[in-house]
């Protein structure tokens, strides 16, 4: 692969001629606004007033080039509230930077970043529902995982969890109704549709069948995700449920975002053969998952359980049956471990491998049955070309990655420019289409197929000569991880929908104190909107399965 | 015999008058419902065969399935077990429907087009009315499913269903009128809007190749109009790729999203003897109705041709729900106003001219 270092523009204060981050200038820039300097463990951070958010983060953007907001992590300590606005560059990802805005315990506030971002509309307006900091300016601080009615921030420390709640069922209402001139009509759009892929709920407005507004609402699949993780070891317990998230099939890829987020903040070394492994397996799940991606995409387009839809549910199955051979699992894989994975390949070896080789040979024809039917159908261009369109600065003001953001131009893909795994020293490309439509997000997923068979197909070589002697697929890892107190760290992978990041802040227990998920298909489904609106409900119903969205990620 | 509408005959009314003997007047009325049961129930064991079963089996086949095959031999029995499984279900009434025009409606839906099958020609004495307008007739009723639909989507209370009723409004005007003037072009050949008649003009061979004689089917005089009203017969039909009426996806069920149990039945079992009847109809207009494609094969009865013949309408329907996405509302309009309606006016001048210079 090319470096990962991209050469930035002169006039972006704080990099440094070598292309590397210096965070004196940044400070300098900066001036008064920083406080303090905190060392995390991917970047360092900078501590800030709560009224000042909004002017530093503008500077940053504007100043220094952090255009992309990654995520958003609020959590509460014995004496504060603390946000974290986890900063990076679209065009060299490695460029990190943390804004920390610590509150007071009794009135825990701070300026909201969305005017500067939009993406943190939906990251505030979460961490307001789990954590409780009221975000001044927000255009729209409401729950958005839990019901409106919820009592409580359940992740606040003072959350009494045996509580019992009470939902009540509230019918929604057209927030135009009122205005009878304009003749619209307010539809839900699921939690249970046909389109929906899972529990979600689309708040519409419709005027005859044009969409005026769309609301997602999110939340049904909630499970507690990151409270759940809270409470268990780094070292044995969590591993299991990052499958959880992402799970149409995606799992060795949500794993690797934990595994890499606890094995950075605890500094272990995975060896390089089970590095090939991880990525052998991440990339087979990465197919798996575009396959879905495309069979449900033709499902929303063409309408009911048509030929594509089977198709690609019959190659995923031969990618399933391979994963299932490696890890013992169907979905649920649970086959990575903190400096390494769990075994090694199923014996005999060879016939393992050549079943992985049978089935790349049939890739390239297989994406040739799909371009044949889909994306040179007539019909199909009629239905994806120039709808949806993403423009790639709103993209990237919304933290859109993964192929949403490549099927607008952006050319972001963490496997390479934040390079991990076994990625650098192998032979691929990054897919990217210009389109900013539907059908650039559908071309990106066939290519990026195409891709994970190149990449698969070279692990599989090394596979085969690796010697004997050689295979270690675990590092020495203690049998309890107790990583320093208060060291903190934000990792992200590249996962099948986008860039999945986990942030951990440890309190030098064996569990973490704050656990939080950046999924890519929150941020990615808060684009829906832009997207949808003045079009059509069939067009809405194309946005949505271009999203690729899987709700256990959204809801987490 | 009876002759209520102008200039009507009757011929399987009089074949069963015959054959058991009657006479009078009462004799007649019982001929009439013999014979209408008879027709009624052709058309619904094909729809019943075709719903539970033969839908599924054929989309198996391109979708590289098996589908039923546990109840029976090729899983036909499935047939028994689906129609248990529909009429056992609850008949769930929606608070807030308009009654009962709710209820009328799934009865219009399969009455439309069972009354659509009074005047197709099925071989032999097989047909149950003859009228002079028959062509009109059949389009007519046809046409009444239309407003079952509107009725259903209206009438259930329910936003979703309303989009549906209105899009299958939207979508019959702009795909009836190109159906119809297509429809006018094949008159224009035959001269006559009797559908014996029509059938009896498409008998001449049309040129002779190895000894064959091809039939004048108005299929291969024009295939361009052919070809022009299997597409708007598939909009007639709301199937793919104009399945938007109903579009799972989008409106989830359109207008039947509130029916269940025995109404779902008779929208289901409508919507298959609409597939059918568009069959029929093709298969009168274009392929000769009953008759065998070459001579030498004429000693199968022409029932059988008639019921491959719409059998193979029905097979290219599940083909195109296979393989073709669906179209949008708006860019079905615009294909229905501006492309086909367009093109069969063409074709219709054409068939004038021709019919016309040749005569």
């Amino acid at each position: 692969m090319s470096s990962a270092i991209i050469p930035v523009k002169k006039d972006i204060i704080g990099v440094s001629k070598n292309g590397t981050l210096d965070y004196t200038k940044l400070e300098k820039m900066l001036g008064d606004l920083v406080l303090q300097k905190e060392d995390h463990v991917n970047a360092p951070a900078f501590v800030i007033r709560p009224d000042a958010v909004e002017e530093t983060l503008t500077l940053l953007r504007d100043e220094a080039g952090f255009d992309h907001l990654s995520c958003v992590t609020a959590q509460e300590y014995e004496d504060r509230f603390e946000s974290i606005y986890h900063l990076r560059k679209y065009d060299s990802p490695q460029h990190e930077l943390g804004i920390v805005v610590p509150s007071p315990k009794n009135n825990p506030w701070n300026q909201s970043a969305s005017s500067v971002f939009r993406t943190a509309d939906w990251h505030e307006r979460e961490a307001y529902d789990l954590v409780g900091i009221h975000y001044e300016g927000h255009p729209d601080l409401r729950r958005i995982l839990l019901p409106d009615t919820w009592q409580g921030h359940p992740l606040s420390l003072d959350y009494d969890q045996n509580k019992p709640q009470i939902i009540a069922l509230q019918e929604h209402e057209n927030p135009l109704q009122n205005n009878v001139e304009d003749n619209t009509m307010f539809i839900n759009i699921g939690p249970h549709h046909p389109a929906t892929h899972g529990v979600l709920h689309l708040k519409t407005v419709l005027d005859g069948e044009h969409v005026v507004a769309v609301d997602p609402d999110i939340g049904y699949l909630h499970r507690c995700e990151e409270q759940m993780c809270q409470g268990l070891n780094y070292r044995y317990q969590i591993m299991p449920y990052p499958d959880r998230w992402d799970y149409s099939s995606a799992g060795l890829l949500n794993e690797w975002a934990y595994a890499r987020a606890a094995e950075d903040l605890v500094n272990i070394e995975v060896p390089e053969y089970a590095e090939i492994l991880r990525t052998m397996g991440a990339e087979l799940c990465r197919i798996c998952a575009h396959f879905l991606a495309v069979g449900t995409f033709a499902l929303d387009i063409y309408g009911d359980f048509t030929a594509i839809f089977m198709y690609a549910m019959r190659d995923r199955e031969i990618v399933q049956s391979i994963l299932e051979d490696l890890t013992g699992q169907r979905m649920m894989f649970n086959y990575f471990r903190l400096g390494g994975v769990v075994w090694d390949l199923p014996e005999p070896r060879s016939e393992f491998l050549s079943k992985i080789r049978i089935f790349l040979d049939s890739v390239p024809s297989g994406i040739q049955e799909y371009s044949d039917l889909m994306t040179s159908n007539e019909i199909f261009q009629l239905r994806c070309v120039d709808i949806g369109i993403l423009s790639p600065d709103v993209a990237r003001q919304y933290g859109v990655t993964g192929p949403v953001a490549r099927g607008s131009g952006i050319d972001y893909d963490l496997r390479r420019d934040d390079p991990y795994g076994y990625y650098k020293n192998l032979d691929w490309d990054v897919v990217t289409k210009d389109g900013c439509d539907i059908y650039s997000r559908f071309l990106v997923r066939l290519g990026e197929v195409e891709q994970s068979a190149k990449i698969v197909d070279q692990c599989v070589s090394l596979l085969e000569s690796w010697p004997e002697e050689d295979r270690i697929i675990q590092a020495n890892v203690p049998r309890t991880i107790k990583p320093p107190a208060d060291a903190e760290i934000y990792r992200a992978v590249e996962a099948a929908k986008g860039e999945l990041g986990i942030y951990i802040r440890s309190d030098g227990t064996q569990q973490p104190a704050r656990f939080k998920i950046r999924s890519p298909c929150f941020s990615n489904l808060s684009t829906l909107s832009e997207m949808a609106v003045g079009g059509l409900v069939p067009d809405l119903i194309a946005a949505l399965g271009s999203l690729d969205i899987v709700l256990g990620e959204v809801d987490r | 015999m009876i002759n209520f509408l102008l200039n009507t005959q009757t011929p399987l009314v009089d074949a069963i008058y015959h054959l058991l003997g009657f006479d009078g007047f009462i004799g007649t009325i019982i001929s009439a419902f013999l014979a209408a049961f008879l027709i009624g129930n052709i058309m619904l064991i094909s729809a019943g065969i075709a719903g539970p079963w033969a839908k599924r089996k054929i989309t198996a086949l391109f979708t590289d399935r098996i589908a039923v095959n546990r109840l029976g031999p090729f899983g036909l029995l499935i047939i028994v077990a689906d129609a248990v499984r529909l009429l056992a279900k609850e008949l769930i009434v929606p608070e807030g429907v308009d009654r009962p025009s709710w209820d009328i409606a799934p009865l219009i839906l399969p009455f439309s087009a069972l009354l659509g099958f009074a005047v197709i020609p099925m071989g032999g004495p097989l047909q149950l009315a003859d009228p002079e307008t028959g062509l009109v007739f059949v389009f007519a009723v046809a046409s009444l499913a239309s407003m079952g639909v509107v009725i259903a989507g209206y009438s259930s209370n329910n936003k979703f269903s309303m989009l549906g009723g209105l899009r299958a409004v939207a979508m019959n005007i702009a795909y009836e009128i190109p159906l119809l003037v297509i429809a006018a072009s094949v008159v224009l050949f035959a001269g006559s809007l009797r559908l014996s008649e029509i059938v009896a003009a498409q008998a001449d061979p049309l040129i002779v190749i190895a000894g064959i004689a091809i039939p004048s089917w108005y299929a291969f005089v024009n295939p361009f109009a052919f070809v022009l009203f299997l597409v708007a017969n598939l909009a007639e039909i709301g199937r793919n790729p104009f399945d938007i009426p109903e579009a799972p996806t989008e409106l989830v069920a359109g207008y039947v999203t509130e029916y269940s149990s025995v109404y779902f039945v008779l929208f289901f079992l409508g919507e298959f003897l609409h597939v059918f009847l568009g069959g029929a109809i093709i298969a009168t207009l274009f392929l000769g109705g009953p008759a065998a494609p070459i001579s030498s094969l004429s000693f199968i009865p022409g029932f059988v041709w008639f019921l491959l013949k719409i059998w193979s309408v029905f097979f290219f329907t599940q083909w195109m729900r296979a393989a073709i996405p669906r179209i949008r509302i708006d860019q079905m309009i615009e294909i229905g106003w501006k492309g086909l309606l367009v093109l069969s006016f063409i074709n219709l001048i054409f068939t004038a001219v021709l019919v016309g210079v040749i005569a």
